[in-house]
């Protein structure tokens, strides 16, 4: 990978190349030894690993704090993806296509989640919630989660929204299509990429959420980001590292998901290659 | 002999498996407005961009006033390039956008700012110097890139479609400001086109390309009069092609087709012309001049379609209709010989009524 | 679309958004449980003239402009050397950036453990090699949070300059060439300044991420190495200090607005100049 970066960059611009060539090793080869250390045989987190086996990987499918918190977190993800994109599209919608006034104040309002810390809106839900309110965690998870991730639905479906001629809706109202129909067969195909976005960035950026899920934990639901923070935390053995694989893995799928649906580089907007 | 500004050696590229300049050899006059010409795609830009050192030939050898710079890169050329685009800094005004090639050359800042006032003089634009480039029009956008590669003192002054972004009226008012400006600088240049009229026009000589190869080069008085085959008298608006008595292939323009009553006797021709009995298909009135359509047999036999310019205040003789029969001539100095290659281009545009105007194909 | 039809599609998501952030993140500021206004204003006083907690700040904006400035200096010659490229690999590599932002921070970060633990990569290569004798403290440390926050932000930083260098045409690198600029002289006289209302965004996300990430300082920096984040909740979750938590998610957020205000009227002067 760095070589063949290297090799190309520095033909062109020496300086450039060896910059970049530091960046992926940042970014990347921390990744890696976790790898290599999940499939320790020894008992400590250490490089090189003591062995080879798949001992750790076993220990951290039967540890059942880790198992539990996988569930719950695929549930609120899963939720709080598809409530998002429930409440967001008709705002995508009524924003993009509707007569209404004060349109970029309302856009503005749907992505302020993203401007305020996720650390401070956990605790203005932890207080008001579920101190205040006495909400159940999960439900006030649930909230937080959903509003976390309208800005995605709002923003991600509106850009391809932006994309779709409202002529192609009219064209087809004058092809004898009612406004639903119209709506249903032409405009909603042109979103799907939009929806599979938003939908895959969302259930990704719900899953691994800390920040947000930090004050709301209580026993019966952890999630599962959390979950792991705070073992590591307590014990430094090598079952986290193997957790870890096992997400990375996990990640892996969700990005091969990603490239074969509407191209990995798209999700995150702006790049078209 | 002086040596050539510039000179192409054998030079080839390759993208893949796809040839896109094969094995050209070529020779840019000293203080002459050379032009590349052919229709899209046939590597005309490839070949502007080797000269100008963005792009190394596969293979073939580059020469800059004589020495190799085949591997020389853009930067120490100093060739004068003009973008289709024109590629102008959008964060510099346009002073400084002309002053940034004298920049680079450490040139100091006084003498920079003259350089880059005298290259905006000459293009006339000296004042919207403070001008920032999309706030001008595309005119004059393309005269501040002309400055920009002019105020480098460029050994070559490299055009890439200067004109194909302006409007109809701009591009016949460009072409001879830039012949001025050639005419002035005694500079070097060398123009791509895909337009023949602006290569008729502008150059001093003609360099004809298609797919990848030179056809034909030459001034434009001696090429044009003598298409050397079929693919380049259709470039340059030859639309009747026909097979003589001898066998030989002869090309003639429509407006060089004169439409006589069918009762001329075949005598008036004397003149070793061809003549042809004709029925007319069809007749479209075009201003100036009628296009008559006509279907003839040939010398040598063949059913061929004709397109003949008309024009009623100078021909002889009634106005034709569809169904007349006539008689054609194509007097002798108006037949032009082209070699018996097999470079026959594949769609025969007889059949098409765009008279005497180029193949529009090239537009791009 | 009529306005009442639009109004529809908008009032759900509208209220979800109220109950879910905009209203809690209100009343946190101005009334914790059991704390009025008036004494977090009074303890973010206190807190302005603390050493200790300016301390913390200190720390925390130190800390987020050195991972900014490396953000931007390793990730802008990463995104242009892809975008310029045209190679095969740069698709690869393009999705190699892009990748960890996929994956779970708790992974990522987990990652330095391993790297710069004490009985980590770095340590073992060291006291290997006999460069020293005992392995240098490097976890805990303000090195070890910076590293883990660009690891973090890295990829952040590329894709947002990679937009911005993709819409700068090449066409103009080229010109610059031919005008007898070196590959340097086009890349700092045409590139940089080209781009730098997206290096000025990318800056932003990465200054507003690094001081407000959680799991990075908690995991990395531990105790010894507190920043806003891990003092927030520590003050909402082992202290119970609501106007302590309170003040400090003020400060955080104040420090994220001013930023990204800062920005935003940088890029507009960019813009008009
Ligand atoms: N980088 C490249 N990779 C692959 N093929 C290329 C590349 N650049 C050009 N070509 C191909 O080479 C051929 C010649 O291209 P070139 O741009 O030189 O044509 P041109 O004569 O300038 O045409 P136009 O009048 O349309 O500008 C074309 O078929 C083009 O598709
Ligand atoms: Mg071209």
């Amino acid at each position: 990978m760095s070589a063949v970066m290297s090799r190309t960059a520095r033909l062109r611009h020496p300086v450039a190349g060896t910059l970049a060539v530091a960046g992926y090793v940042v970014m990347i080869v921390p990744i890696l030894f976790v790898v290599a250390t999940a499939f320790t045989a020894g008992s400590t987190l250490r490089f090189p690993p003591d062995g080879l086996s798949l001992r750790w990987f076993g220990e951290a499918v039967a540890y059942t704090p880790f198992m539990e918190a996988v569930v719950s977190s695929l549930q609120l993800a899963v939720l709080a993806t598809g409530l998002a994109l429930l409440l967001g599209v008709p705002v995508t919608l009524a924003i993009h296509r509707g007569k209404i006034p004060g349109k970029g104040l309302l856009e503005g309002l749907f992505l302020s989640p993203l401007v305020v810390p996720e650390l401070v809106v956990g605790l203005a839900l932890y207080q008001q919630l579920m101190i205040g309110l006495r909400l159940d965690n999960f439900t006030t998870l649930l909230l937080g989660h959903t509003a976390l991730l309208l800005p995605y639905a709002v923003r991600v479906t509106g850009a391809s929204l932006a994309l779709a001629d409202p002529a192609l809706e009219e064209a087809a109202r004058g092809l004898g299509a009612s406004p639903l129909r119209a709506f249903v067969t032409v405009t909603l195909p042109m979103l799907r990429p939009g929806l599979i976005s938003a939908g895959l960035l969302g259930f990704v950026t719900s899953f691994n959420n800390v920040p947000l899920s930090l004050l709301l934990q209580t026993r019966d639901f952890r999630t599962l980001p959390v979950t792991m923070l705070d073992y590591v935390q307590q014990s430094y053995d090598p079952m986290v590292a193997a957790a870890s694989t096992l997400v990375l893995a996990a990640t892996v799928v969700v990005a091969i998901v990603a490239e074969r649906t509407v191209g990995f580089a798209k999700i995150f907007g702006g790049i078209n290659r | 002999m002086t040596t050539p500004a510039a000179e192409l050696v054998g030079v080839s590229q390759r993208f893949g498996s796809f040839t896109a300049v094969d094995s050209i050899d070529l020779q840019i006059p000293r203080g002459r407005l050379t032009t590349l010409l052919g229709p899209s795609g046939c590597g005309k830009t490839t070949t502007l961009r080797m000269l100008a050192g963005y792009s190394a030939p596969t293979s073939g050898r580059i020469l800059i006033d004589g020495d190799d710079a085949t591997r020389l890169p853009p930067e120490k050329r100093n060739l004068g390039m003009v973008f289709q685009s024109y590629a102008l800094f959008p964060h510099m005004t346009v002073a400084d956008n002309v002053a940034y090639g004298p920049k680079m050359r450490k040139v100091p800042a006084a003498e920079r700012r003259r350089r880059a006032g005298e290259a905006l003089e000459l293009v006339g634009l000296a004042h919207l110097a403070d001008r920032k480039p999309k706030q001008l029009s595309g005119g004059q956008q393309q005269r501040v890139a002309l400055a920009r590669a002019i105020a480098i003192r460029p050994r070559l002054l490299l055009l890439d479609e200067p004109l194909s972004n302006l409007d109809a009226r701009l591009r016949v008012q460009m072409r001879a400001e830039i012949r001025r400006i050639q005419s002035e600088t005694g500079l070097t240049v060398v123009l791509v086109t895909h337009d023949q009229d602006e290569a008729l026009e502008m150059s001093d000589e003609m360099v004809l390309m298609r797919s990848g190869k030179i056809v034909q080069s030459g001034a434009p008085r001696d090429v044009f009069p003598a298409p050397a085959d079929r693919f380049v008298a259709e470039f340059l608006g030859y639309e009747n092609f026909l097979t003589l008595a001898d066998g030989r292939q002869a090309a003639v323009r429509p407006e060089h087709l004169r439409v006589l009553p069918a009762d001329t006797s075949a005598a008036t021709s004397a003149d070793g012309g061809i003549v042809l009995d004709a029925v007319v298909l069809d007749v479209a009135y075009r201003g100036v001049d009628l296009l008559v359509t006509l279907e003839a047999t040939d010398p040598a036999g063949n059913a061929v379609r004709l397109l003949a310019d008309h024009r009623a205040d100078t021909a002889t003789g009634p106005t034709p209709s569809a169904g007349d029969r006539v008689r054609l001539l194509a007097p002798e100095a108006r037949l032009a010989h082209l070699s018996a290659d097999s470079t026959a281009a594949p769609t025969a545009p007889t059949t098409a009524p765009t008279a005497s105007t180029a193949p529009t194909e090239g537009i791009s | 679309m009529r306005a009442r039809s639009s109004l529809l599609l908008l009032l759900p998501g509208l209220a979800f958004l109220c109950v879910g952030f905009l209203l809690p993140a209100v009343a946190m500021l101005f009334a914790p449980p059991g704390v009025s206004f008036a004494q977090v204003l009074e303890r973010m006083g206190a807190m302005l003239t603390d050493p200790y907690d300016l301390g913390i700040i200190w720390r925390t904006v130190r800390i987020g402009l050195i991972v900014t400035a490396l953000c931007v200096v390793l990730g802008f010659p990463i995104a242009s050397l892809l975008a310029r490229s045209q190679s095969r690999w740069s698709g690869v590599l393009l999705a190699l950036a892009i990748f960890p932002l996929l994956l779970s921070n708790v992974v990522r970060t987990f990652g330095w453990l391993v790297v710069l633990g004490s009985n980590g990569v770095i340590g073992q290569l060291l006291t290997g090699l006999g460069i020293v004798d005992e392995a240098p403290q490097l976890l805990y440390t303000e090195l070890a949070i910076v590293l883990g926050l660009v690891q973090l932000f890295l990829p952040l930083a590329v894709i947002t300059c990679y937009s911005a260098v993709a819409q700068v045409d090449p066409g103009l690198d080229e010109a610059a060439r031919g005008l007898g600029a070196s590959r340097t002289r086009a890349f700092w006289s045409v590139l940089v300044p080209l781009s730098l209302p997206g290096i000025v965004v990318a800056a932003t996300l990465v200054f507003a991420g690094s001081v407000t990430a959680y799991t990075t300082p908690y995991l990395l920096g531990g105790s010894s190495q507190r920043m806003l984040s891990t003092q927030l909740f520590s003050y909402a979750s082992v202290t119970v200090d609501w106007a302590a938590a309170s003040a400090t998610a003020i400060v955080m957020t104040v420090l994220v607005f001013l930023v990204s205000g800062i920005s935003t009227l940088v890029g507009r002067k960019g813009a008009t100049a």
